[in-house]
């Protein structure tokens, strides 16, 4: 049994709840504990650290000693804002001992930070602390037939000096999950991509057009839906496609899960537990894939030659 | 007693503007030796050592004080000036008040005057104390080795060779020739490559004073300038080459495919082959790490076809020696590999290529016929992107400096691109265009011009895939926009990298390299040619990013530089160099530990007169001591000196001030 602190974050409870809920669950099948950590507060976000310094790591580092309070070594985050904030001002803590003290001094009744537990993405707990062969060997309903364009966004593997994880620019770790699970992983060249964040509520057409990007390519991908790994990214990709659809005059309809709701179907949990009601574009026409099977291309008869061309080289 | 004099330089306004020199001068004459001093505008001038010969003979002067600029810069002039009067040249000294006061201290003209005159009184102290010293005389061996047949090898070994001087070239690979064997034409002329190598290539392989020993490499390097010893492997190439006709029915049997390393891997060679029909030697080779028969023990069919029985599988690396006087390094470039480019899918899209593959496509003897093509579908690209500065200038990715080629080759593929395929269209993403040289603007001129390439000045931030094309999308600075240009194909101009070998083969040889791996000048700008260790020098790429004609020329001053070090029987060199007093010399050889030179070994001599009893001291080769102190400084029994810099002649100076 694995043990783990969990930081939902603000969105857990609220937009993203289905999110959470499937962390929960598939969790639970892979036999890891979780434990929230008590007393948590914001984490910054975008406003903190767009205002103060000071604000935007003291945010973050009361988490961080409050969750030193558990015996567990790593906390694991499903928000990628939430993660950035948090992982940013650990890297801060643990590599400048000036900055440190100072900020330290701001949260100091909650202790001193001891740098002993690790803040890792939801996505990154699975990928390197649980592993593909562990999530595979949980499978039950394959996903087979599916085809997914995994989207990481900005801030899971960026900027590569304080997330440590994946590749900044062409990241797989997901799509090794989504092929664990059974589907396929399209090649998908605006996985990361700016989605337009939380311009989504002040400035409206630069999330049109961002996501409209996002969207237009995992369609050109051969994509049945998006897979996400941030709440922020679900919302603008899942809430906004009805105007973008309206902006460009294309049907997406490419329904955008959390890797961990199609990990739990995957498993054969219930359907009615994953929150699929909560999905602006319905999922049905996606689900509907699992299952079949794409038409096997007609095997290209070689000639001799070439046999006997390929056995030269071997 | 001791009859100095002293010439004080203006060095024109240099020295004079910021030190008062009359004043540097009647301080001079203050000091008790100093029987003349006197100052003038360009010591270093004929007019200016005129002075100094004539005050030699006229005041009998017994040691010679220049206060002037840097002795690397005139000390050789002044010394001249010294013999030329009948004085023993090393009774010069000079006070360097150019470099160390006027133009270091230029905003106190009071303070830069005081320190010019302690400088004088320096040098007058330490010159009473100076020896009469005379060139050392060092035997030397008339042979040449060259380390690499690129054209830079090709060149020093050719132009030595023509100096009735034997010339030892030795390549790693099968056949000279080297990285310009593999390009098609070559800038601002378009001459086409091959055409004007390989000539030079069958002169090497006939030429009377040229041995010219292929697949081998340099292992072992002892000696010193004028006596090397190289030691070099043979590779074992399981063909004897007096037999071979170099007929090839054995790489056409041969049923092993290997990458051909000649073509950017864009086709296969054999496991037996030669790297490409021009090749010098043309004879084949066995590639040990694919060969069937050599790995397994089975196949053996070259041995079959062969008519004259040439191939041995059973040879053996061997190893030869060469003695040699004198070492040109000539190991050329490598690529830099574009792996780190993420965001441009390099190794996800197959029709990225770098500029050396696009190169191969469109040689007249390449793989594709001359003709580029999309290795992903073998179609005629219509669009292509070319992305200049892949690693070069890249501090986050690669490295920082220019590559100094990728400009005018990227211009020269924009040419041939329209040359091949007629309804085309080259866009270059660029930085800056680097076009410095004898008809290398007008070169890219036409390229704006002739062919229409566009010129779109800023990175490129992504590249991605859109049904077929490849989408490029960068920044158009001049417009200030983000522009997307849709490709058929990318072509990465990738930077100059030293070969991956270079830092051992620089230990091995003794020669320094710097943080790159390039092997280091012994000044940037003035010994461009040599190293720090004598008789060792540099042509080509080895050194630093170049283009063909930079790498000939350079590779010419190697020759020069070669001939003139073996202009005569012997060697002159510099007396000032380490000595060892036996009677002193404990034999602890912390000298040894600490020479850079590795110009120290040991020596038994008799524990007494007529004694059998030995005991070790250090002995200092004089051909190969520089002269730099170090042996001096860590010799607890104060056993060796230093010519020119004894302790007599720093401690004078020390109280001299």
């Amino acid at each position: 049994m694995k043990k783990l602190t969990y930081f939902p974050g603000c969105s857990a409870h609220g937009t993203s709840e289905e999110f959470d809920k499937t962390v929960k669950m598939v969790m639970s099948a892979l036999d890891v504990e979780m434990e929230e950590l008590p007393d948590w507060n914001c984490c910054g976000a975008t406003s903190a650290h767009t205002m103060s310094e000071t604000l935007a790591n003291a945010l973050p580092l009361r988490n961080l000693i409050l969750a030193e309070k558990l015996d567990n070594n790593i906390m694991a985050i499903p928000c990628a804002s939430c993660y950035q904030r948090l992982k940013v001002t650990k890297v801060h803590m643990d590599d400048n001992p000036e900055l440190a003290h100072k900020i330290n001094s701001t949260v100091v009744e909650e202790g001193i930070y001891e740098g002993k537990v690790a803040v890792k993405s939801m996505l990154q707990y699975c990928y390197e602390d649980i592993g593909t062969e562990a999530i595979k060997s949980k499978v039950t309903k394959s996903l087979t037939g599916m085809k997914l364009a995994c989207y990481y966004g900005c801030l899971l593997t960026r900027p590569k000096a304080i997330t440590q994880f994946d590749s900044p620019e062409y990241p797989v770790s997901m799509d090794q999950i989504v092929e664990a699970l059974g589907a396929k992983a399209t090649e998908f060249d605006y996985k990361t991509e700016c989605c337009g964040a939380s311009f989504s509520i002040s400035n409206t057409e630069v999330v049109i057009r961002l996501s409209g990007q996002i969207l237009e390519m995992a369609k050109e991908s051969g994509a049945q839906a998006i897979v996400v790994a941030c709440p922020l990214c679900q919302s603008n990709l899942d809430m906004r496609q009805p105007d973008i659809e309206k902006h460009t005059g294309k049907k997406y309809d490419l329904p955008v899960f959390y890797f961990t709701q199609l990990m739990a179907l995957a498993f054969g949990m219930p359907k009615e537990e994953m929150m699929f009601g909560k999905h602006i574009v319905p999922v049905d026409g996606a689900l509907a894939n699992i299952g079949k099977i794409d038409p096997v291309p007609e095997k290209i008869k070689k000639t001799k030659k070439a046999v006997e061309a390929e056995s030269e080289v071997e | 007693m001791a009859r100095v004099g002293v010439f004080v330089c203006f060095c024109g306004a240099n020295i004079a503007d910021f030190v008062d020199v009359p004043q540097v001068v009647e301080e001079a004459k203050r000091i008790r030796e100093v029987k003349y001093a006197i100052q003038y505008k360009y010591m270093c001038s004929d007019p200016g050592q005129q002075m100094i010969r004539d005050a030699i003979v006229q005041y009998k002067l017994t040691s010679i004080v220049v206060a002037a600029c840097s002795p690397r810069m005139h000390e050789k002039t002044f010394r001249k000036a010294l013999s030329d009067a009948g004085m023993n040249p090393y009774l010069l000294e000079v006070a360097n008040i150019r470099e160390h006061s006027s133009w270091v201290h230029q905003k106190d003209k009071k303070a830069a005057t005081e320190k010019a005159s302690d400088l004088v009184r320096m040098a007058v102290a330490k010159s009473i104390a100076n020896e009469q010293l005379h060139e050392i005389s060092v035997p030397v061996t008339k042979r040449a080795l060259v380390i690499g047949g690129g054209i830079a090898g090709i060149q020093a070994a050719l132009d030595i060779a023509d100096a009735r001087i034997p010339v030892t070239l030795i390549e790693k690979s099968p056949s000279i020739g080297g990285r310009m064997a593999q390009l098609d034409e070559t800038f601002p002329t378009l001459d086409c490559s091959q055409c004007i190598l390989t000539p030079k290539m069958v002169d090497v392989a006939s030429h009377p004073f040229i041995e010219l020993i292929p697949y081998s490499e340099v292992i072992e390097l002892d000696g010193y300038v004028g006596n090397y010893k190289a030691r070099i492997r043979k590779k074992a190439s399981y063909v004897n080459f007096k037999t071979c006709t170099g007929c090839g029915a054995c790489w056409q049997k041969c049923p092993v495919k290997v990458p051909n390393e000649y073509n950017m891997g864009i086709d296969k060679r054999k496991a037996i082959y030669t790297p490409f029909p021009q090749a010098v030697p043309n004879k084949p080779v066995i590639d040990a790490e694919h060969c069937t028969m050599l790995l397994k023990g089975k196949c053996g069919i070259c041995a079959k076809v062969c008519e004259k029985g040439a191939i041995d599988y059973k040879m053996q690396d061997e190893i030869i020696e060469r003695e040699v006087g004198a070492v040109v390094i000539a190991t050329g470039y490598d690529l830099w590999d574009p792996k780190p480019y993420e965001e441009y899918g390099v190794g996800r899209f197959k029709d990225i290529i770098t500029s050396l593959e696009f190169e191969r496509m469109v040689s007249a003897n390449g793989p594709t016929g001359g003709l580029p093509v999309r290795p992903s579908d073998g179609k005629v690209p219509k669009s292509v992107v070319f992305i200049k500065c892949i690693g070069s200038r890249d501090e986050a990715k690669g490295i920082e400096y220019c590559s100094k080629i990728c400009c005018m080759y990227t211009a020269k593929h924009a040419i041939l691109l329209h040359h091949k395929v007629h309804d085309s269209h080259a866009y270059i993403f660029y930085m800056d265009i680097r076009a410095a040289g004898k008809g290398y603007e007008e070169f890219v001129k036409k390229a704006q011009t002739d062919t229409g390439a566009t010129y779109l000045r800023g990175r490129v931030s992504k590249i991605f895939k859109k049904g077929e094309k490849l989408i490029v999308r960068g920044e158009d600075a001049q417009i200030g926009q983000v522009v997307e240009v849709e490709a058929d194909m990318v072509v990465l101009a990738t930077a100059i990298i030293p070969p991956k070998g270079n830092p051992d083969l620089a230990r091995l040889l003794g020669v320094s390299y710097d943080k790159y791996g390039y092997m280091s000048e012994a000044h940037p700008k003035l010994r461009p040619v040599e190293t720090a260790k004598a008789g060792i020098f540099l042509a080509g790429c080895t050194q630093a990013p170049k283009d063909i004609p930079d790498t000939v020329a350079q590779a010419s001053a190697c020759a020069a530089k070669v001939c003139g070090l073996f202009a005569g029987d012997t060697m002159k060199k510099d007396p000032m160099i380490s000595k060892v007093n036996n009677e002193f010399c404990s034999g602890c050889q912390n000298c040894i530990k600490v020479c850079p030179y590795q110009a120290i070994v040991t020596d038994e001599i008799p524990i007494g007169h007529g004694s059998k009893e030995m005991r070790t001291v250090a002995r200092i080769n004089e051909g190969v001591c520089q002269g730099c102190g170090s042996c001096v400084a860590v010799c607890r029994s104060m056993a060796i000196s230093l010519a020119g810099f004894t302790d007599p002649q720093i401690i004078n100076e020390i109280v001299a001030i």
